[in-house]
């Protein structure tokens, strides 16, 4: 390990004879954890230096920072402290608790999932080689032709298994198709992972066991979307409207 | 990645970077009101609002000192979802529950939730950093210091009273201390998923 950090300082210092940086970039591109230590090594030293190199200036604008903060907030926010409601905002509020009443009671019929497959419009166009992959991919599931979406989210996996996106549409392709095993396995494998699509994975894992009318299963996974996630409003009313 | 188009916007970015006064007075004017709101209707208040915003305009300041921050889209979508998810992440701590980040899917590749993103991570980052650099021994963090604030090897080796040779050798080893903890911690696995 030692050695290796020895290593690391003398190549980030240009102090390597042209052979051993020749060795040491083909050790990047073929040990991961070689490459993975050594990124940490360089974004340490990349903070270091810029921590204790601008700590005057850091410090300056904290400073500056924390006066206008003040002064913004002892103008503005105490002055709009003891404001109550006014009646009429609160007939506003009754008549709207109102609306919703009658709407929800005019809504007692029970779900199905053909009430939620209404998705929206995806874009994957990024940069780089794949765009034509990318571009067919995008078409087909905005198109709904999810046989030929779920083969593209495929080929595109075999590139960047990576892609967490990918994975949640190939799996929602899977669902469209009744491919459940294997579209169920996919939605919990991204709910356990801590990636972005985490929640939106849980929430589809839901509706697929709506989709094969497993209600009981479906309000258990629903229970399970946090409070701050998207769906968290959607699921509740559909645990609700189940239940 | 591709060359994408600078936002005229970044100009409030550029502001911070120089500490420019009146434009962090106009990022208070134009863009605090909505966080403020946001925060308070989400549990939180005024002072809690203040502390996210001032934590959250030194994280910024920071990305875009260290790494060049280059804004492509309006700063406004930009600094409100960062707000946003640091006070989410705030309420997740304090009820104790696990601390994940949601994100609006189907965000159409959206260049501020990208950003806002990268930000956060850069932001969670340098506190974990941090923290493990408290973490090390003092000759270490001596060292380090001396290291990154005087430049010269010579005259760090000079100050401390240890040959050159010395000081190269343990400034790679305190680096690479500091390295193993950060890629042991837990935190950091998460934050590099």
């Amino acid at each position: 390990m030692e050695e290796n950090h020895i290593l690391f300082e003398s190549y980030l210092s240009q102090e390597l004879s042209q052979d051993d940086i020749i060795t040491f970039e083909s050790r990047l591109k073929n040990e991961s954890d070689f490459n993975q230590a050594f990124n940490t090594y360089k974004e340490l030293s990349s903070f270091l230096e810029h921590k204790f190199k601008n700590e005057a200036d850091s410090t300056a604008f904290q400073n500056n920072l924390k006066t206008i903060s003040n002064t913004y907030f002892e103008k503005h926010e105490t002055a709009k402290k003891g404001v109550r409601f006014k009646p009429w905002q609160y007939a506003m509020v009754a008549s709207v608790a109102l609306l919703i009443g009658i709407f929800t009671f005019n809504n007692f019929s029970s779900p199905t999932f053909s009430d939620y497959n209404n998705y929206e419009t995806i874009s994957l166009t990024v940069r780089g080689a794949q765009d034509d992959l990318l571009k067919d991919a995008e078409n087909a599931f905005n198109n709904k032709d999810f046989v030929k979406a779920k083969a593209v989210f495929e080929k595109l996996l075999v590139q960047d298994d990576s892609n967490k996106e990918l994975h949640l549409y190939r799996g929602i392709a899977l669902l469209e198709l009744d491919e459940f095993d294997e579209a169920d396995s996919l939605f919990s494998k991204l709910s356990k992972g801590s990636s972005v699509y985490k929640n939106k994975a849980i929430w589809y894992l839901a509706l697929s066991k709506l989709k094969q009318k497993d209600n009981g299963a479906c309000i258990k996974i629903l229970k399970t979307i946090p409070e701050d996630a998207d769906a968290y409003n959607e699921a509740q009313k559909l645990i609700h409207k189940l239940e | 990645m591709s060359e994408k188009k600078i936002h005229e916007d970044q100009k409030y970015i550029d502001g911070l970077l120089k500490n420019n006064s009146f434009i962090i007075q106009a990022i208070y004017d134009k863009f605090v009101p909505k966080v403020i709101n946001y925060i308070k209707q989400n549990s939180g208040d005024s002072d809690k609002a203040q502390d996210v915003i001032q934590d959250t305009l030194l994280t910024i300041y920071n990305q875009a000192s260290e790494n060049k921050l280059q804004l492509t889209c309006p700063f406004d979508a930009y600094f409100f979802l960062l707000c946003k998810r640091k006070w989410l992440n705030e309420l997740k701590k304090s009820s104790n529950k696990e601390v994940t980040i949601s994100e609006d899917l189907l965000s159409k590749g959206d260049d501020a939730q990208e950003l806002a993103f990268e930000t956060s991570v850069f932001g969670e980052k340098q506190a974990l950093f941090t923290e493990m650099f408290q973490k090390l021994g003092t000759a270490c963090k001596d060292l380090l210091t001396a290291t990154f604030k005087i430049k010269s090897m010579e005259e760090v080796a000079k100050k401390l009273g240890v040959t050159y040779a010395y000081a190269r050798k343990k400034k790679s080893l305190c680096i690479g201390k500091l390295t193993e903890l950060v890629r042991e911690s837990p935190k950091f696995n998460q934050l590099n998923n």
